[in-house]
């Protein structure tokens, strides 16, 4: 997958998980956390998905505050390096 | 706020106090089990009823049901310590003096159920599966914070109780895990009892102050708790370590099909079964 690709699969992943997003939404840099589109009961879900993508592991207890803020976040924590 | 739970605070306190536990010397631990023995009752094993399940040999479910005990005395641990930290945040708070006696041995006893889990999982796995769960502050309106802690705490020790009451019977398990599980849900009869009161209590008490969106939300909120605390039980950590090539193909598979469906609604009628009867959510 392209880094396009990967914010693209994140994207539809919030989507499907909330009905509630206005067409064209979340952009990259869209505060999730805040308007709602991804809450804490949904995290654990998301990360399951984020591993399965990137077929490797997280470890949640090395994630610092702000990883999960928006698109732009989450990709660049888990799949920039 | 008017407090009608002092009947089942001094019962629960009494009771608590006359059925005081060592938790060292409450479960009897071999230095080490044989993983080609059970340890998670076959039907309750994750992948029960799936293709995976079908296509494995007697001796990797075993080996399976050992890792699966892991995760769930994993995620009991990690739901005891949010439990814990709940539990400590409201002793003495305002509006919830009345049941302070009893959140005393509420917090003692999960405090040694972790202890319990703990060893199981470093003695015999050397570790504690890591908690996926990552929580976000939000505003509450008056009241639903404790609510939702309280309403939580039940759906989550409704749910693992199934499992306890299974498992603490079931003789073809290793001793350990059966008296662990026993143990358990000894205690735990105790917290639902609770559990279902205050519930019940601080919904009568706050439900009128609510507006319809608060209310919505409380129960959208509680729907997606349900389906987050079941997705810890199909851990893709626990199918790498059984040996599966593709943890988390086998961890959404799992998830998705019809027979872990039946098995996650069945056992989450019993869950819900205190909020139905609260009117906080429809059968």
């Amino acid at each position: 997958m392209t880094g396009a690709e990967e914010r693209d699969a994140l994207r539809a992943w919030i989507r499907a998980h909330n009905p509630d997003v206005p067409p064209g939404e979340p952009a990259d840099d869209t505060p999730i956390i805040e308007r709602r589109y991804l809450t804490s009961l949904q995290v654990a879900d998301l990360l399951l998905y984020i591993e399965e993508v990137r077929q490797a592991p997280v470890d949640p207890r090395r994630l610092k505050a702000g990883v999960f803020k928006s698109i732009d976040a989450i990709h660049a924590t888990f799949f920039a390096s | 706020m008017t407090f009608d739970l002092a009947d089942t605070v001094r019962k629960l306190s009494a009771s608590s106090r006359r059925n005081y536990q060592n938790p060292y010397e409450s479960i009897e631990w071999p230095d080490e089990v044989d993983r080609a023995e059970w340890f998670t009752t076959p039907e309750f094993v994750s992948l029960h009823g799936t293709p995976a399940w079908d296509g494995l040999p007697d001796e990797r479910r075993r080996e399976l049901s050992f890792w699966e005990a892991v995760n769930f005395f994993s995620l009991n641990i990690h739901g005891e310590k949010r439990l814990m930290e709940g539990l400590a945040h409201r002793l003495y708070q305002p509006g919830l003096e009345g049941v302070a006696e009893y959140l005393h041995h509420f917090l003692d006893e999960e405090n040694k159920h972790s202890i319990w889990f703990g060893t199981f999982c470093n003695r015999y796995a050397g570790k504690v599966y890591p908690d996926r769960q990552v929580d976000f502050p939000r505003e509450y309106a008056d009241g639903e914070e404790d609510f939702l802690f309280f309403a939580q705490v039940s759906i989550f020790e409704e749910i693992v109780d199934r499992y306890n009451l299974t498992m603490g019977r079931d003789e073809s398990l290793v001793p350990v895990v059966r008296q662990i599980n026993a143990n358990h849900h000894a205690e735990e009869s105790r917290h639902l009892v609770f559990g279902r009161r205050i519930v019940d209590w601080l919904w009568r008490e706050w439900v009128d102050t609510w507006s319809p969106e608060v209310v919505a939300g409380i129960r959208a909120h509680l729907d997606a708790y349900v389906t987050a605390t079941w997705r810890e039980y199909y851990n893709p950590d626990v199918y790498r370590d059984a040996g599966f090539a593709d943890p988390w193909a086998t961890a959404r598979e799992a998830w998705d099909h019809p027979a872990t469906r039946a098995h996650r609604a069945a056992i989450t009628k019993f869950g819900l079964r205190p909020l139905v009867e609260a009117g906080v959510v429809s059968p």
